[in-house]
């Protein structure tokens, strides 16, 4: 076993606004020492809710804490000269630097690539944004909203007689900066060799095209869009459906066709036919070529709607529980939709001992977090430090690292430096 | 392989299949890492089932969403219940540094290449397994995708409108979360490994991992113990949010309005100073209040216009405003564009093929894309000669003996 983590001798300086936190999550998760760099009275992403108790308050927001694990919190105003030269010192020191500024911003401050590389060539310096750090799109102003729509996933999910509808929990920076952290570690590799640094460019919209499951080929290879259907998809002339009713909430439904799927609907087929809900005829259709029969007209959309309607009515009868069950004993591809409520009561992740609990002496009182993003043999990740409060490790830092004394300290707070 | 490539001295066995797993070993591939991925003739990839298709009926070489998750890889088949199969297996074990696979906890027990044997042949492999629920745990054997996953851990319950059955994210939301983890994962293990000349074992959860991007309702259920529900486009912090119809059938324009600055600007760009006086709608918890109406207003005036006219109208106004873009529109995106985000690349059957870029840039050291896209079978002499170093008889025994299957 390693102590510590598998990056623990790496330091991540995180600049990120509320777009990138995670990044630097995933390799502070990784056993990196990641210092959260915040301007003076704390990160925009504090004031972002949930809060503990909905009681707004920058300790006190759900958002930062599921985000700002296993770091450090420095504050530092950086559109201060002193402010720009107390990040330069942290960044000699840095292998690693996360910002989520507008392009160009940083740049404008004299903190851009070139500037930080000048300080540290080694450095590997991340940038997240929405449309990536140039082309006609780089200066839009961004939403989780908007670069859903812009990467392709939003029109392909909803109520097909609505609007597209996004997740209700925002996804797009959290894919971008998902990625940007495998980015990183790419980089890392590299400069393992070389011994040199790079700027890592990483695109939301890009990111959030990963979601439309290649998707955004189809014009480009003469395919056609799926269209959004509720629960399900539209292929062509006919709608796949994926969630269906049980008797307390839905479950969802793998109904596919092909040499991979179709075993599955056929097993779900038999455990319709058994539990009562068709006949001998619609259970023994031939699921591995039914798309087939569908879009070529041998098998009328109208009697695969009814063969859906059967389904629903069996799911109907069961509860969501009695169906997972099914699936199990009978590799059926059902699932419960889940609450997040049975989420944290699922005996999946407690038998794996899922969740972690975090003390938050500050409120007293211990907060369960959603645990490890990976099972690591030789060196696990560990939670080794609940999110920061704002500008909790200057005096570690500032003064027992850089060497400040409690004077300079004193001074840079009071020309709002930290 | 050129040496100045950022992953040039990474060499990955993969035995991933359907979506998750390959888009972990494409990343790598689009690095420079030497990936050999395995498949068997004798059962088909369910990915090489899903479309996009280059033609119907699809056969399975067809499926542009199997090239673009295997691009860049050299492509081996081997039937891994022949012994001779399971010899090169082994030996193709002694070559890599990492070892990915996704298949059903068990399966690699029951062939007799789980870590423990894997590490006997090699000790100081790097072995990722992933998987939908995790290696261990009374729902480790529940195969599945990762439409599943989206279920079992909340995404499906939380996406569509609070009146309305789940409308559920598209596809197998999770296999699109989870490769980021686990790229980063194994590339901190291989940094590790380097340093230190220990392997690993990473076990990972498409569930778990995916779990990562609802952490704040999560702790908005173990703090608060409120159980989050789906909220159509609402957002609890900007008002008005939503999508709006524009001319065209199923045209729609998405937009966010996080000010009372850009209320403001908004209300010019509809021409109506009469919502922008409407005390009413000055804050945001006016507006969120009469989110309803303001709904109404805004469609009325976006219904009949060109949804890419509104999107430059209100982004020159700071206006976060997209277009909800499909594959034709994607297609043509200038920024994509700029990006170069699609990639044309020979194809063996159907002359081309396209395929998307690495999603991010480095700027010393970018992905380069393969020139053609990969083939069932289609390197097995290069694997077995070039980078394993068989002689000619060793490979002519090998597909006399059906292990190439």
């Amino acid at each position: 076993m390693t102590a510590g983590g598998l990056l623990s001798p790496y330091r991540v300086l995180d600049l990120t606004t509320e777009r990138g936190l995670l990044c630097g999550q995933i390799l502070g998760d990784l056993g990196a020492d990641v210092i959260q760099v915040e301007p003076p009275g704390g990160s925009r992403a504090r004031r972002i809710g949930p809060f503990v108790g909905d009681e707004p308050h920058p300790d006190r927001s759900l958002f930062w804490w599921a985000f700002s694990r296993n770091k450090r919190s420095v504050t530092l105003n950086l559109e201060s000269d002193a402010g720009r030269v107390m990040l330069q010192r942290l960044v000699e020191g840095a292998h690693f630097l996360i910002e989520s500024d507008t392009p160009g911003r940083l740049a404008a401050r004299g903190l851009g690539y070139d500037d930080l590389a000048a300080v540290n060539p080694a450095l590997i310096c991340v940038s997240i944004s929405p449309f990536g750090q140039n082309g006609p799109k780089a200066g839009y102003a961004d939403s989780d909203l908007a670069i859903m729509a812009a990467g392709g996933p939003l029109l392909l999910t909803g109520d097909d007689d609505r609007p597209p509808v996004r997740l209700s929990v925002p996804q797009a920076y959290l894919h971008a900066s998902a990625e940007a952290a495998a980015a990183a570690m790419i980089a890392h590799n590299e400069r393992q060799r070389s011994g040199r640094g790079q700027h890592v460019d990483v695109s939301a919209q890009q990111a959030v095209a990963a979601a439309t499951q290649s998707g955004i080929l189809s014009t480009a290879v003469g395919f056609f869009d799926l269209k959004r259907v509720a629960g399900g998809a539209r292929y062509g002339p006919f709608t796949v459906r994926f969630n269906y009713p049980a008797r307390d909430g839905y479950v969802s439904i793998t109904h596919g066709f092909g040499s991979s799927f179709g075993p599955f609907t056929r097993r779900l087929m038999e455990y319709v036919y058994d539990e009562g809900f068709c006949d001998e005829a619609t259970r023994d259709k031939d699921w591995l070529g039914y798309v087939e029969q569908l879009l070529f007209g041998q098998e009328p959309i109208e009697e695969f709607d009814r063969v859906k309607q059967v389904i629903e009515n069996c799911t109907r009868t069961k509860t969501k529980a009695e169906l997972f069950d099914a699936a199990h004993r009978r590799d059926l591809l059902v699932a419960p939709v889940a609450t997040m409520a049975e989420v944290a009561e699922s005996p999946q992740l407690m038998a794996r001992g899922y969740w972690c609990d975090l003390e938050h002496p500050e409120l007293g009182r211990t907060v369960r977090y959603p645990g490890p993003f990976a099972r690591l043999s030789c060196a696990p990740i560990t939670y080794r430090r609940r999110p920061p409060t704002v500008g909790e490790h200057n005096a570690e830092i500032y003064a027992g690292e850089l060497g400040c004394t409690p004077a300079d300290l004193a001074a840079l707070s009071t020309q709002g430096v930290i | 392989m050129s040496a100045d490539r950022p992953l040039a001295d990474l060499k990955v066995l993969d035995l991933m299949w359907a979506i998750a797993g390959p888009t972990v070993t494409r990343s790598l591939a689009d690095y420079g890492a030497t990936v050999v991925r395995v498949e068997t003739a004798r059962r088909v990839d369910v990915c090489r089932t899903i479309g996009p298709f280059l033609t119907l009926p699809p056969g399975t070489e067809d499926s542009a969403l199997f090239h673009n998750m295997n691009l860049g890889k050299y492509m081996l088949t081997l039937d891994l219940s022949t012994a001779d199969g399971r010899a090169v297996l082994l030996d193709l074990v002694r070559w890599a540094d990492v070892v990915a696979e996704a298949f059903a906890p068990g399966v690699m027990q029951a062939r007799r290449l789980d870590y423990d044997t894997l590490r006997q042949v090699k000790p100081e492999i790097i072995m990722l397994s992933t998987c939908l629920m995790g290696q261990t745990g009374p729902l480790a054997s529940f195969a599945g995708f990762g439409n599943l996953a989206a279920a079992v851990v909340g995404f499906t319950h939380l996406c569509g409108w609070p009146d309305r059955a789940p409308a559920g994210p598209f596809g197998a939301y999770t296999d699109y979360i989870a490769p980021r983890f686990a790229v980063a994962a194994i590339l901190a293990a291989v940094d590790h490994l380097r340093r230190t000349g220990e392997g690993q074992w990473i076990d990972l959860s498409q569930a778990e991992a995916s779990l990562q991007f609802l952490a704040p309702a999560v702790l908005d259920y173990t703090v608060n113990g409120r159980v989050q529900n789906r909220t159509g486009n609402r957002d609890p912090h900007v008002a008005p949010h939503g999508v709006y119809p524009t001319a065209g059938e199923d045209r729609w324009i998405a937009l966010a309005v996080q000010s009372d600055e850009q209320w403001g600007a908004l209300c010019t760009a509809m021409q109506r100073p009469d919502l922008q006086a409407d005390a009413r709608f000055a804050t945001y918890a006016g507006r969120q209040q009469g989110h309803e109406q303001l709904d109404a207003e805004i469609a009325a005036w976006t219904a009949a216009r060109d949804g890419d006219a509104i999107e430059a109208e209100l982004q020159a106004q700071g206006i976060p405003a997209s277009v909800v873009q499909d594959s034709a529109d994607l297609c043509r995106d200038p920024q994509l564009q700029h990006r170069e985000h699609f990639v044309r690349v020979a194809h063996p059957t159907h002359g081309h093929t396209t395929v998307e870029n690495s999603r991010f840039r480095l700027s010393r050291t970018p992905a380069r894309m393969a020139e053609t896209a990969p083939t069932l079978g289609r390197d097995n002499q290069y694997v077995l000669e070039s980078i394993l170093g068989y002689g000619e008889q060793r490979i002519s025994e090998l597909a006399v003996s059906g292990a190439l299957g």
